[in-house]
């Protein structure tokens, strides 16, 4: 019987080296080595009749695909050679510390460091209502009522000074940006400092919440009716009249979508640019 | 048409290079540079198979050029001195990329303008004598451009310095230790981080702007009254002279002028594709090309101590990392800051 288990080894071993050689990700039901009769010659690998077992529960293919707003360029006449300088340093940022994904209506915790903050670090809890600028200097907004006073902190995404983003609540709104929760009931923008966070699934769609918000009686800090802004996230019928949204269609200008010099098609360079982020940070 | 410009052909002759020579078809003369200046372009008599060959012969040309001067101080290279108090280097021709936001270590945030250095070499050197009796001077080119839209006798000194044709070239006075070979490469690793630079480009042009936009004269009111007076200069001067002064701001041009900002500090240098990171902004559009040179300031001087002397030679050198960094910058590989 040693003959036995030493020609097993040695048919384990074939086995196991053949197994390497294709594949890492997939792991074969291994049973069937037992099987085999100890005076066989090792049989050439066959490979396993499928349905081939996979064990992981989610494949690459349903991850969700984030490209983070600020990796695509503007519409400008500038040197490529310049963005991907910029994305360099951006990956590089990104290795170090974690930038979410996150969107307009995310509850988020920004952790950043302070000379005069007691533990010489401060904790702002807020709802994103605004990501803007391009490359490194890439900023969000968080709103918060703290004390019945409004408080908004723009933070610079690439800035060595925050030491941790965290996700609290990861959602979408109706909107881009929600600058117009300035205006809306406080009730809107008040977010629990110490709220729970909400576990996030790395696959299918965020959630979008389709609430309608309440404004205060006008005036506003910009008039969030003209077809400009493009709202959909409020509740226009209880603070302005129909007459009044009429007239706010004055200022429509619905040339605009047929407007062929003001395209910008970024779908190509998305794809491209989310594939090289995704290379590079994986290396 | 054809009998004119081979006329003006027979009278240049002996300007044509040999290379174009070969490539003209017997049949038709050389239109491959603008003596005659009507609206045709440089392959409009050419046959197709013809204009395909010049592109890819000049492409070829200034690949070969570029891949001789790559090792300057293997061929002849004219002797090297030392760096001594009061000596004046050469500067660079390098193109505006554009801007960035970068950090320091005490985590305050500055901007910086990118600028590359395409394609610089130095083109010729005139002695003391030549130039202006007192200076050297060495004349750089920056950036490679077409060579048919251009006259025979701007394409001399490049074809002397055996070099593409450059889109700026201009004058940097030198002191005489540090003349160099014309046909030598440079490099953005010439400039090192923390030191400090003057950088002169054309502003951009604005056109024609009336003198509250130009000179930020304050005009007049909008209302209360005023006819037909509110961006308008006012007086133009004290009335016992009776005249106006020469000199007076007044409307005019405003912009597209030679302007040089001075002392910006160079945060970064990438030897790899040659950026250099100059804090602030610099006059000039994006990819305009633009003068850099070591500082004429007598209090930053002293942050150019043993500086690449007369440039930075790649063989020499050898390798330098890719990223130099500045000793406050935050580079983005290191942990966030904790501010104690």
């Amino acid at each position: 019987m040693a003959v036995c288990g030493i020609k097993l080894n040695k048919v384990m071993f074939s086995l196991s080296l053949l197994r390497n050689l294709r594949l890492r990700n997939e792991r074969f039901v291994s049973t069937s080595l037992c099987r085999l009769s100890p005076e066989e010659e090792p049989p050439k690998f066959t490979p396993p009749s499928k349905p081939v077992i996979v064990d992981k529960t989610q494949t690459v293919a349903s991850l969700r695909k984030f490209l983070s707003p600020e990796f695509i360029p503007p519409r400008q006449r500038t040197d490529p050679i310049k963005f991907s300088m910029e994305r360099k340093d951006m990956i590089r940022r990104r290795k170090v510390v974690n930038l979410p994904e996150f969107y307009a209506g995310s509850i988020l915790a920004v952790t950043m460091a302070d000379p005069n903050a007691t533990g010489k670090v401060n904790r702002f809890v807020g709802i994103c209502i605004k990501r803007g600028g391009t490359g490194l200097g890439a900023t969000f907004i968080l709103r918060n009522i703290i004390d019945n006073q409004g408080v908004e902190i723009c933070y610079d995404l690439y800035s060595p000074r925050i030491q941790n983003i965290e996700v609290l609540k990861l959602e979408k709104r109706l909107d881009d940006s929600l600058l117009y929760l300035r205006d809306a009931l406080p009730d809107y923008s008040t977010v629990d400092p110490n709220i729970k966070p909400v576990p996030i699934s790395p696959t299918g769609e965020v959630p979008v919440n389709e609430i309608k918000v309440r404004m205060r009686p006008k005036p506003w800090s910009k008039r969030w009716e003209r077809p400009n802004f493009d709202i959909k996230g409020i509740r226009f019928d209880l603070s302005l009249s129909e007459e009044q949204m009429e007239h706010a269609q004055k200022w429509a200008q619905p040339w605009r979508e047929y407007d062929m010099l003001k395209e910008y098609d970024t779908s190509k360079l998305e794809e491209q640019i989310l594939s090289e982020v995704q290379l590079k940070m994986s290396k | 048409m054809l009998a004119w410009s081979g006329r003006f052909l027979l009278q240049r002759g002996p300007g044509l290079i040999s290379l174009r020579a070969a490539a003209e078809s017997p049949a038709h003369s050389v239109f491959l540079y603008r003596t005659v200046k009507t609206t045709t372009w440089f392959d409009e008599h050419l046959t197709e198979d013809n204009q395909k060959f010049m592109r890819k012969s000049i492409a070829e040309e200034y690949r070969s050029q570029t891949a001789e001067k790559l090792n300057p101080l293997k061929d002849e290279p004219w002797p090297r001195h030392d760096w001594t108090e009061g000596s004046r280097r050469v500067g660079l021709v390098a193109v505006k990329l554009g801007m960035a936001p970068i950090w320091t270590k005490a985590g305050e945030k500055h901007v910086v303008t990118l600028l590359q250095v395409q394609d610089c070499h130095v083109i010729k050197h005139l002695s003391k004598e030549e130039f202006n009796g007192h200076t050297a001077a060495l004349l750089v080119g920056g950036k490679n451009v077409s060579p048919f839209y251009r006259s025979e006798e701007h394409m001399e000194m490049f074809r002397n310095a055996g070099v593409p044709p450059k889109q700026k070239v201009t004058t940097f006075k030198v002191s005489d230790n540090a003349i160099i070979k014309p046909g030598t490469p440079l490099y953005a690793a010439h400039f090192r981080p923390g030191q400090y630079v003057d950088i002169t480009a054309k502003s951009i042009g604005k056109g024609f702007q009336g003198v509250m936009k130009r000179y930020g004269f304050k005009g007049q009111p909008a209302t209360h009254g005023s006819t037909k007076t509110h961006r308008r200069p006012g007086a133009s001067g004290p009335g016992d002279a009776a005249k106006v002064f020469k000199g007076k701001k007044m409307p005019g041009m405003m912009g597209n002028i030679s302007i040089t900002a001075h002392g910006l500090k160079v945060w970064r240098v990438n030897t790899k594709y040659n950026v250099l990171y100059v804090n602030g902004s610099v006059p000039g559009h994006r990819n305009c090309v633009l003068k850099v040179r070591d500082t004429v300031l007598p209090n930053r001087k002293s942050s150019l101590h043993n500086p690449p002397f007369p440039t930075y030679f790649t063989e020499e050198e050898g390798d330098l990392e890719e990223d130099l960094y500045d000793e406050n910058l935050f580079v983005q590989t290191e942990p966030s800051l904790n501010l104690t």
